[in-house]
């Protein structure tokens, strides 16, 4: 099939690329970009580490073609640090240990900030509910979910 | 003292300890050796494993008592 | 008065934490080279079968394909890690004339995309010969079974005897004897990273792979050997592994297969198994089927032990050997047995073969005693906790002929336990705790690879600026192996992590290291470590001496950059001057330092052993048998902390992982096809299942370990299976001697109770 334009922002930066119509978005964020900070578990849509943000709301990578993603605004991993700045909840995930072999890390990451971005205050029960999707095969989950809770609880505000 | 594998030569100081490294290695040259001598290896293996008292080491050993080279 | 250490046991974030919650970390899922290619693996749909003829024409006549390879393109060894041995090295991974599973790989193509390289795989014409196949142990063993190898009559694959005392003589002295059976189900490692390699042959008849392994190492010996490299022009590379827990440190087909094709390519070759591919084709859990026998006093002094076991094999040996003598040996563990008795039989099935995962046998093991004391206890109306503390293994204990445990604080973790236990007061209904305890190998003395090398190396090398190239073998899979060696190197030296540089996961670069298995890092690769820290410093302190003229009582030391003189620490200098000087007079060599530890006369399993009880509160719905965790304590003895933050991650995950295996985890199976092979239906715990997490340390200083450390991560996988099943009892006073405990089998054992009350 002939390719198609796709005009998709990632990570703040706009690109213009011919894509085939049965490319998932995440083989064009990792094969055509080189965003390879977002990962591919399952392919079935089970585990959650491919997750980006896609207008501010999660999404499984692999499960959305990328012309849906036509003019939309895309943040991965590689998006949540600004200007070499780690984000809260990265930082809280570094002091937490919040991540061991770091394969659904950026998943992990894209969810929580994503809960974060929604409800400031999320209780635990939230927190647990805003990751049950994305499997952690080896934290116990615990770790991150602490990691979550203490930027819930203003630990890592910003300072101005 | 000692009591010498009659398969591969290695030395043990009792024939249960020999009856144990013959099913542990269990390679053919070790169970060839037990089937030439009217034993079936495989069946040793099962009555050890299925029935209570330690029968198949036991019956093992015993052969090798009488067939394994004593040494000093 | 200087602190006692400046590194170790301080929380560190992980040396690659920033790389990992960047997504900078790259995975050899992440490789990209030019030209490279991608490639698929065709495999076997039946579970026995002869190969009767493969026809590779029309898929290679596909417009995008480069190559397809089959068996008859390798050189037809059987390969294994025993290579010793040679009936069990019985592992083509490209079968020649047979296939013993579904899944087995028959053929590889290499094309321009994956979607090219899939549909050539439809074009693969393999003309099958269907043979009858056998799929459990108590069958495959049985007279007239489908033989799976020519050399293994019956399907005996492996047998071990394990024994000390005398057993006979035990029971005939107990007062109580207990018989149960207990059927150890399956679980898959569900790395999130799968298999994967990038393989580059270059016509220099250079090979270079980067994986996904626990060992660089033994990939790079096994696939010289099987394609008839020399082994050091092979080169693996490995920075970064997506998760292990024992299913890479073998030869797997996305390595194999790509070396293959790149060898007749002379281009770069990738292979991505996809999820599917990881639950049918790579290895898991060894599934057991358990007799014991158990004789004890009235009082709960255990006299006697006898254990049966037959495992489910699969279709070729792999790891599985020790897996049958490990969960013989961890069977008796952490007790004093008197008198003990074990046989252990390995059969060959026709289905995936089983081989290591995190706990490598014990797992089984510890869920079986540990359900049958909690029973006897119950017979015999003694409290859980007491009849373990009569019995507990205990510092200086030796087990005969097999290990000599030094350093034990199994009895402060039972303390610990039973003081939290009490804190809970009285539970509501159809809630339970159950207990269970458990050791662990620090450590595994296994050389089934028959290595020439030392087990684990390091180099240091000292720069002008002080900063510390530190080359080690070990591999980092997110068990945090990088971030204990550098903290040991850091101590050791008197440095600070920052002035560690860290160079891992590159054969050409690094020194030999088996790899992450059997829980040795920390103890072998950390001894390494610190041998060549403490000869580095050694070589720092003989300048300084010259500067600092000690009197001969005066040693000297480095701590925190600052090397002084011990009884006078204010007097000192700095470290970096030190080094700038002393590289100077060395006449501008850098400062280099060796380590190497190879475990000499320490037993036949481990150097050391780790300890610990695990408390599991849970609830049981008895409408629907659903379990729900509550909590989950564990005291846990791990020697001296080196990372408290990494001591606690690897807990709670084991703790998932083993409940997992517990309640929820199996691979149902139909002649052979695993029925679940995605992350929907196979049922891994989720953030909403995990109950709150307890981790109480109990310090004790092991004098084998690096500044008194053991292993602290595979063990904590064993108990947790055993203590769920407890806390089920406890609850409803159902015991279920199957895994998974699942809520089909917790009903079905409350209507048989209802029935037997009825009665």
């Amino acid at each position: 099939m002939e390719k198609q334009l796709l005009r998709i922002t990632v990570n703040n930066e706009y690109h213009e690329l011919y894509v085939k119509p049965k490319r998932l978005l995440v083989e064009v964020l990792r094969d055509e970009l080189e965003l390879t900070g977002t990962k591919r578990g399952c392919n079935t849509g089970a585990c959650c580490a491919c997750t980006v943000l896609l207008n501010g709301v999660t999404v499984k990578s692999c499960s959305i073609l990328a012309m849906q993603a036509d003019g939309t605004e895309v943040t991965t991993v590689e998006g949540l640090a600004e200007g070499g700045k780690l984000s809260p909840i990265q930082r809280s995930f570094l002091d937490h240990g919040a991540y061991q072999c770091g394969f659904c890390t950026s998943g992990m990451l894209i969810s929580a900030t994503a809960l974060i971005n929604e409800k400031p205050s999320p209780t635990k029960k939230q927190i647990k509910e805003a990751i049950h999707g994305n499997i952690c095969r080896c934290t116990g989950y615990n770790s991150i979910i602490r990691a979550i809770k203490a930027v819930a609880e203003g630990k890592y505000k910003e300072e101005e | 003292m000692g009591y010498k594998c009659p398969s591969c030569g290695k030395i043990w100081p009792d024939t249960m300890d020999l009856a144990r490294h013959v099913f542990g290695t269990g390679d053919q040259a070790h169970k060839d050796w037990v089937n030439s001598k009217g034993l079936n290896f495989i069946e040793l293996l099962l009555i050890q494993t299925m029935e209570p008292g330690n029968k198949g080491y036991k019956a093992l050993a015993e052969l090798l008592e009488k067939e394994a080279e004593k040494v000093d | 008065m200087m602190k006692k250490y400046s590194v170790i046991n301080t929380p560190i974030h992980n040396i690659d934490g920033i790389a990992k919650i960047t997504g900078r970390a790259e995975y050899a899922f992440d490789i990209k080279l030019p030209h490279m290619l991608y490639g698929k693996i065709l495999r076997s749909p039946y579970p026995h079968a002869k190969i009767l003829k493969i026809n590779t024409k029309k898929a290679e006549g596909l417009t995008g394909v480069k190559a397809v390879v089959t068996g008859k393109d390798t050189l037809g060894i059987k390969q294994g890690i025993w290579r010793r041995f040679k009936e069990l090295c019985d592992e083509e991974i490209l079968a020649r004339s047979k296939v013993r599973y579904i899944g087995e790989p028959v053929a590889a193509v290499a094309a321009v995309d994956e979607d090219t390289a899939e549909e050539a795989l439809d074009l693969i014409e393999v003309e099958y010969e269907s043979l009858p196949g056998v799929f459990g142990p108590l069958e495959a063993i049985k007279q007239g079974a489908p033989q799976l190898h020519e050399h293994a009559e019956r399907n005996i694959n492996v047998t071990r005897h394990i024994e000390w005392g005398d057993v006979d003589e035990g029971f005939k002295k107990a007062d109580h004897v207990r018989e149960d059976w207990f059927r150890c189900s399956s679980q898959h490692h569900v790395c999130m990273e799968t298999h994967n390699a990038v393989a580059s042959f270059t016509p220099d008849k250079k090979l270079t792979v980067w994986t996904s392994t626990q060992s660089h190492y033994y990939i790079q010996v096994l696939l010289s050997w099987v394609l008839g490299l020399r082994e050091n022009d092979v080169r693996v590379i490995s920075r970064y592994t997506g998760g292990g827990f024992g299913s890479k440190f073998e030869l797997d087909s996305a390595q194999f297969c790509s070396s293959l094709l790149s060898m007749k390519l002379f281009k770069p070759v990738k292979i991505i198994l996809t999820r599917e591919e990881e639950f049918m084709a790579t290895k898991r859990r060894t599934p057991m089927f358990y007799y014991l026998r158990t004789g004890v006093k009235k009082d709960g002094t255990f006299l006697a032990k006898e254990g049966r076991v037959f495992t489910e094999g699969g279709a070729y040996t792999s790891m599985g050997a020790t897996a049958l003598y490990l969960t013989g040996f961890f069977q008796a563990f952490p007790y004093v047995w008197p008198s003990y008795r074990y046989d252990g039989y390995r059969v060959y099935t026709n289905t995936a073969p089983t081989s290591a995962m995190r706990g490598f046998g014990a797992p089984q093991a510890t869920f079986c005693a540990e359900t049958q004391i909690d029973l006897i206890a119950n017979d015999l109306g003694i409290d859980p906790i007491k009849i373990r503390r009569k019995n507990a293994m205990y510092p200086g204990y030796e087990v005969p002929g097999q290990a000599t445990i030094q350093s034990c604080g199994l009895s402060q973790c039972l303390d610990k336990i039973e003081k939290w236990i009490k804190s809970q007061g009285k539970l509501p209904p159809n809630r339970g705790i159950g207990i269970a305890a458990y050791g662990f190998m620090s450590g595994g003395i296994f050389n089934w690879f028959d290595t020439p090398y030392a087990f684990s190396s390091a180099v240091i090398q000292v720069k002008i600026d002080g900063k510390v190239d530190l080359y080690i073998g070990s591999q980092d899979m997110g068990q945090g192996s990088n971030t204990t060696m550098t903290m040991i190197c850091a101590e050791e030296l008197g440095v600070q992590v920052e002035d560690i540089r860290l160079h891992m996961g590159d054969t050409e670069s690094c020194p030999v290291d088996l790899g992450a298995w059997g829980s040795r890092e920390t103890l072998m690769q950390g001894n390494a470590v610190k041998m060549a820290a403490a000869k580095a410093k050694q070589q720092i302190i003989e300048y300084a001496a010259a500067k600092l003229s000690p009197n001969i009582v005066y040693d000297l030391d480095i701590k925190d950059r600052w090397v002084h003189l011990i009884a006078r620490p204010e007097r000192g200098l700095s470290y970096y001057d030190v080094v700038k000087e002393a590289i100077r007079g060395k006449d501008g060599q850098p400062i280099i330092a060796r380590g190497h530890y190879t475990p000499h006369r320490k037993g036949m399993i481990s150097p050391a052993y780790s300890f610990g009880v695990q408390a599991v509160d849970a609830e049981v719905d008895p409408d629907t048998g659903k379990i729900t965790l509550k909590n989950c304590v564990t005291a846990h003895d791990c020697g001296q902390v080196i990372n408290p933050l990494g001591v606690k991650g690897q807990l709670e995950g084991a703790m998932a992982m083993a409940a997992g295996y517990g309640f929820t985890e199996d691979l149902p199976m139909d002649e052979g096809k695993i029925l679940n092979p995605n992350l929907v239906d196979y049922k891994v715990l989720r953030a909403t299942e995990m109950p709150e997490t307890k981790v109480i340390e109990v310090e004790t200083y092991e004098p084998e370990g690096p500044f008194g450390a053991k292993e602290a991560g595979e063990g904590l996988t064993n108990p947790t299976a055993g203590a769920l099943g407890n806390a089920v009892f406890h609850a409803t006073g159902l015991s279920i001697k199957n895994l998974p405990i699942t809520p089909e089998k917790v009903l079905e054992a409350l209507k048989e109770k209802k029935k037997e009350e009825k009665k």
